[in-house]
């Protein structure tokens, strides 16, 4: 008998090829190298639960002020996520009171309506793309309409912010059409600002940060940067989640059957997906000390990379972590981060996901996947479709 | 230094420097008081900034929002002075603020 020696660990969010399944890799980093190291661009990763909870909890050691992408960072604006308190606190509290459950509830009929009119065009037909025709328009829709843009501007919107995130394969760096991208949304929304500016205030999250600028809380660049991380973060994140939760249903029929059978499972549906496949992979911070870990040392200055979807399937937190279940409703675990600099909008795409879930099923009931056509999108840190069509019974 | 003082469980106190503006559960994970997680970062949502308020504080803090009492009475460890961390806004009045820390749910 041939024993084959397994292939050497290596972690690279920029090998297009692990983003197909990264979780063998994932498991093998927790447990034959809990602080590895990437010689080819010099960062650290961390994988499991409790390394990557300590890390997000403990800010003045895994700093974010060097950014959350293992790449250097290029904006000098101070924005939401690349800041340490007090700088970040002062930020997060000008809008946070708008994205607790209480606070977000209310846009649950205008998710509901805005799902139901996407879906309904395909439903003669038997045939959707759960991305492109649905997933992909539902969150920049609500974003749009939190942020107070135009509906005819959302298909633009979200062309430029689905550039800023894609990484060109083996590219350790914003490719030249991220830049002009990111670029293309900062006139945006300096044409958008100085139009409110002539007109009446409005009562939106854009009105908050106008009138924090007019009592010197914030400055301009800043109002533009906090607009950008919101558009960003509202956009795609929920766009994966959603494909990743159907593309889970098929692969698990059974609790497919269970789903479509009791709606109130739904919820555990979003938080298990969240837990197990949620689009948010990794996120980078940059050690301000040396850190001993595991018998390494980090030293002080370097890019570590959390790995939170690996964190969230450490057989060391969860009972058989690797295996997906919708009764497990997991509300530790890492898909939104976590400390200071856990998603602000979590509430916001638990109902977007929750709701979105629900039109689906009672419109669709069962689908099944379409594996030939599935396409992934490119991002070291955000893992999902960029298609998925799913078949159903025609209505 | 105007401070406030956290009672951790099984832990000795520490006592933080009082920041003003910031929240409670922002001052505890900037000095470390173990127990308080901050898993969503402040929108009211996990309570893992579960405290209770000594009994001479509790009427002195800013009123709970209905969104924090639904949280709070949701919890099974809930007692008559728990606040959430991350809704109890500090100020400079709030000298001397004194909270223990809630087990884990």
């Amino acid at each position: 008998m041939i024993e084959t020696a397994p292939p050497p660990l290596d972690y690279d969010p920029f090998d297009y090829r692990q983003h197909d399944d990264p979780y063998p890799v994932y498991r093998r980093l927790r447990d034959e190298a809990p602080v590895f190291h990437n010689s080819r661009y010099d960062f650290y990763a961390l994988s499991r639960y409790d390394d990557c909870q300590r890390a997000v909890r403990d800010f003045k050691t895994f700093t974010s002020a060097q950014g959350t992408s293992l790449e250097e960072l290029k904006a000098q604006v101070e924005l939401l996520i690349n800041t340490d308190p007090p700088v970040h606190s002062r930020l997060r509290h000008l809008t946070a009171g708008l994205f607790t459950p209480a606070r977000v509830a209310p846009l649950e009929a205008a998710v509901r309506d805005m799902a139901r009119a996407l879906i309904a065009p395909h439903l003669a037909a038997g045939r959707i793309d759960i991305i492109d025709d649905f997933a992909a328009r539902l969150p920049m829709a609500i974003i749009c309409r939190l942020l107070g843009f135009r509906r005819e501007d959302e298909d633009l919107l979200r062309g430029w912010t689905d550039t800023v995130v894609h990484r060109d394969e083996g590219v350790f760096a914003m490719p030249d059409e991220g830049m002009q991208a990111t670029l293309k949304l900062y006139d945006y929304f300096n044409a958008e600002l100085a139009d409110r500016a002539r007109g009446a205030s409005r009562e939106d999250i854009i009105g908050l940060l106008m009138a924090a600028q007019a009592e010197g809380r914030i400055d301009h660049q800043g109002v533009l940067g906090y607009i950008y991380i919101l558009s960003i973060a509202g956009n795609e994140t929920t766009t994966k989640l959603i494909g990743n939760m159907c593309y889970q249903l098929h692969r698990h029929p059974d609790q497919f059957a269970e789903v479509l059978a009791d709606r109130s499972l739904i919820s555990g549906l979003v938080e298990e997906t969240m837990r197990f496949d949620g689009p948010t992979q990794m996120m980078a911070r940059t050690t301000t000390r040396d850190v001993a870990l595991h018998d390494r040392v980090i030293p002080a200055g370097k890019k570590v990379a959390l790995i939170f979807t690996s964190g969230n399937r450490d057989e060391r937190h969860y009972e058989h972590a690797e295996r997906f279940d919708v009764h497990r409703n997991p509300r530790d675990h890492l898909g939104f981060g976590g400390g200071l600099h856990a998603c602000l909008g979590a509430a916001l795409a638990r109902l977007e996901a929750r709701v979105a879930m629900e039109e689906l099923l009672s419109t669709l009931g069962y689908f099944a996947v379409e594996e030939e056509g599935l396409a992934r999108m490119h991002s070291p840190n955000v893992r999902g479709f960029t298609h998925l069509l799913v078949r159903f019974v025609a209505r | 230094m105007p401070s406030v003082t956290f009672l951790p469980v099984d832990a000795p106190p520490i006592i933080a420097e009082l920041l003003p503006d910031m929240t409670l559960m922002e001052v505890a994970l900037i000095n470390d008081v173990p127990g308080i997680i901050g898993m969503c970062g402040g929108i009211c949502s996990c309570a893992t900034c579960h405290v209770y308020v000594a009994a001479d504080w509790a009427d002195r803090l800013p009123a709970m929002t209905q969104e924090e009492r639904a949280m709070v009475d949701a919890l099974d460890r809930a007692g008559p002075t728990s606040r959430l961390g991350c809704q109890v806004r500090l100020e400079p009045g709030l000298d001397g603020l004194t909270v223990r820390v809630a087990l884990p749910e």
